[in-house]
């Protein structure tokens, strides 16, 4: 359905988007992880016609996305910003900006009031906008990117400032749009978001994606191996240094920064002999962890950094 | 098309879902406009002069000076005086503290001898520390001087009669031939006033002014003179808030998702500005509206008000919309807008009368959009159509629309 070939976007200097490529099937939900900076909302600009000055190529449905104006009305998009008319009511936006598609006007009263329900914002659809808390906000939002039933939903940290709740929900619906035959990309920094909602991951950093797959294939890139997360008052160097020769097919040293290191471990029994190591170079540990391999723990073999970063 | 009315429509609705904005500019020059007009615009109300405060000192105590008196209890003197009757002593001591304009004395003997048909005389002692008041109640009295001394001699012989019979004890007053002798009186009364009744001839007032003076204005000539002004200046402000979201919207995110649906920039531009020049001739319209109830105003032909206000909306759409896309942000824009719409205001005579106005001003006002709606609706107001004025600003307007299109097309295109 989309198939993107070598994006590359600069800004000036900084290549916010290199060589990029994906491909995307009907009903897919791909989750686009990466740290801030990493390309995510750059990528979902282009794609969506709000950026231009780029090359490479991006097929969709069969045609050219950047050249035919009428892939409009089969793209749904939904931006970061809270991108509607506060003095207006929810009905009346989704009026509006539902107006601006090729959807006769009866199909659209019925498609909002149908959106509206799946939002759960029926009961106060005829009252303004800025009398509703953020959780409501995002997902009208939301709803504004379903009126016409796009192919292709792309959304930009959809649930960035919002309550467990409301985020819940919004998930659930990109499930739910995804299981109707939609295919979905949406942009976080949330691993647990990606995990519980997405068919597909892709791991992106510097404007590249370094990994992509279902979290079971992703996992698999660390292998079977635990994972040891050491913080204490130590150098970074002086850390390297102290488990260079341990280094091996049985622990591999994952990231090391002055504080917090992280090591992989073929089996837990490795652990005292680390601790013994680290305690003859007299390198003060505070906390230790063991974890067993997650998406987190790809994204820091991946890209030698947390999400937190 | 239908997304261009679409935008058109939203943006109505959405303003008129939060006018505060507008409904403060609208009111700031119906406000400006009642003030300036209440303080400078001469009262057509309370021409007539207050009661004049006269002193009577009456001295004869006759009949004549208590004809004298109740002269002055008929409804029209009471409008004209405010008559105490007091002593001479009294009477100076008033006008010494401003209570009286004037004293009126009159003279013992005053009936004896008017009966007797001898000269006498009322003395009117003018307060000096008035100018205009004292000089009134002297002329009054002059002219009430010659009717009495007109009164004596056409009726002389029965006063004659009548004195004679006041001479005689009154036990053996003549009570029977004072009954004629009125009747004389009254004959001659009538005569009179079948002569006198009604008037040949009558009294009109009429206003005179120097050749090439001016008619004096009223308030609702002030009125109909500033609203034009007032209504223009406050039209760039109106329209310049409404087209401000061009800006707002580029900076919240709006135009980044309206580029992401089939919206092309150009029906967003249109939208844009025919959004402002529609709520901007529904603006003045309503000023019209509010004018006319509130001071009367007078506007003219209403079609080609009309014409003139849909030019100005126009011009100021086209303007700002240009202004917009030149700005980078809504703080640059308001900071910019406001010295911009009061230098317009100043120079084009929203704020003065263009006649008081120095002649540099003058010259500089041609480039306004005030200047041009403020001389077209003061021919509107005369029954003229204002021809110069349309063309200069639907012509400008036009200039303006060619430079704006393309400059919001580039700020539109994200």
């Amino acid at each position: 359905m989309l198939e993107i070939k070598n994006l590359t976007k600069s800004y000036g200097d900084v290549l916010a988007l290199d060589r990029f490529s994906l491909d995307l099937k009907k009903g897919e939900v791909l989750g686009l992880l990466g740290p801030n900076g990493a390309g995510k909302t750059t990528l979902i600009s282009i794609l969506s016609g709000t950026l231009g000055d780029f090359t490479g190529t991006a097929s969709f449905l069969g045609r050219d996305l950047f050249a035919d104006r009428s892939l409009k009305n089969r793209l749904g998009v939904v931006p970061q910003d809270m991108a509607f008319y506060d003095e207006l009511s929810a009905m009346d936006n989704l009026l509006f900006w539902g107006g601006l598609y090729d959807v006769p006007r009866a199909e659209l009263k019925k498609r909002a009031a149908e959106l509206l329900e799946l939002v759960e914002l029926s009961a106060r659809a005829r009252e303004p906008v800025k009398n509703f808390s953020g959780g409501m906000k995002r997902r009208l939002n939301t709803a504004i990117g379903l009126l016409h039933r796009p192919d292709l939903l792309l959304l930009d940290e959809p649930t960035v400032g919002i309550d467990v709740q409301a985020k819940v929900s919004i998930l659930d619906i990109i499930r739910s749009v995804g299981a109707a035959g939609t295919a979905v990309v949406f942009t976080t920094h949330q691993l647990a978001e990606v995990e519980t909602t997405c068919s597909r991951i892709a791991i992106m950093d510097r404007g590249r994606v370094l990994a992509q797959g279902t979290l079971e294939e992703l996992v698999r890139i660390v292998g079977e191996r635990d994972v040891v997360e050491i913080a204490g008052e130590f150098a970074a160097a002086a850390f390297s240094e102290a488990v260079r020769d341990l280094a091996g097919a049985r622990v591999e040293l994952l990231s090391a920064a002055d504080g917090l290191a992280s090591l992989a471990v073929a089996d837990t029994a490795e652990v005292p002999r680390i601790m013994d190591r680290l305690f003859r170079r007299q390198l003060a540990v505070t906390d230790m962890k063991i974890k067993t391999p997650n998406l987190e723990t790809v994204f820091l073999k991946l890209t030698g950094r947390s999400l937190r970063d | 098309m239908r997304r261009l009315l679409l935008v058109l429509a939203t943006d109505v609705r959405r303003h008129l879902k939060s006018p505060a904005a507008i409904l403060v500019f609208m009111a700031i020059p119906m406000v400006m406009t009642a003030l300036i007009g209440i303080i400078f615009a001469p009262r057509t109300e309370g021409k007539e002069l207050p009661p004049i405060p006269l002193v009577l000192v009456d001295r004869d105590k006759g009949l004549a000076s208590k004809l004298l008196l109740g002269s002055f209890d008929v409804d029209r003197m009471k409008k004209m005086f405010q008559v105490t009757v007091a002593d001479e002593a009294e009477g100076r001591r008033r006008m010494k503290k401003g209570k009286a304009s004037a004293m009126l004395v009159v003279p013992e003997r005053f009936t004896l001898d008017l009966l007797e048909a001898r000269t006498t005389a009322l003395t009117v002692v003018k307060n000096p520390a008035e100018q205009f008041l004292p000089d009134v109640v002297e002329e009054f009295v002059s002219t009430l001087a010659v009717m009495l001394s007109g009164a004596v001699q056409a009726f002389a012989e029965e006063a004659r009669g009548i004195r004679a019979m006041i001479d005689r004890p009154i036990e053996s007053f003549p009570w029977d031939k004072l009954g004629p002798e009125l009747g004389r009186a009254q004959k001659k009364m009538a005569a009179a006033e079948k002569v006198l009744n009604p008037l040949l001839l009558g009294l009109k007032e009429e206003e005179t002014r120097a050749a090439g003076a001016k008619a004096q204005v009223t308030r609702t000539d002030i009125f109909s003179m500033m609203l034009p002004g007032m209504a223009v200046m406050f039209l760039l402000f109106i329209v310049q808030t409404l087209m401000r979201d061009i800006v707002s919207e580029r900076q919240d995110g709006k135009l980044r998702r309206m580029m992401t649906t089939p919206l092309r920039p150009l029906e967003l531009v249109g939208a844009r500005l025919a959004g402002g020049w529609v709520m901007g001739v529904a603006v003045l319209l309503v000023m019209v509206a509010v004018g006319t109830l509130l001071f009367r105003a007078r506007w003219g032909t209403f079609g080609y008000f009309l014409a003139l206000a849909a030019a100005a909306s126009f011009w100021t759409a086209a303007f700002f919309g240009l202004f917009h896309a030149l700005v980078r942000n809504r703080n640059q824009a308001g900071a910019f807008a406001a010295p911009i719409i009061l230098a317009f205001s100043l120079f084009g005579g929203s704020m003065m009368n263009p006649e008081a106005m120095p002649k540099a001003f003058l010259a500089v006002g041609l480039a306004t959009p005030n200047r041009w709606f403020i001389d077209g609706a003061a021919l509107v107001r005369d029954g003229k159509f204002p021809a110069l004025s349309l063309l200069v600003l639907a012509g400008s307007g036009l200039v303006l629309t060619a430079l704006a299109v393309p400059a919001l097309r580039r700020r539109t295109s994200v």
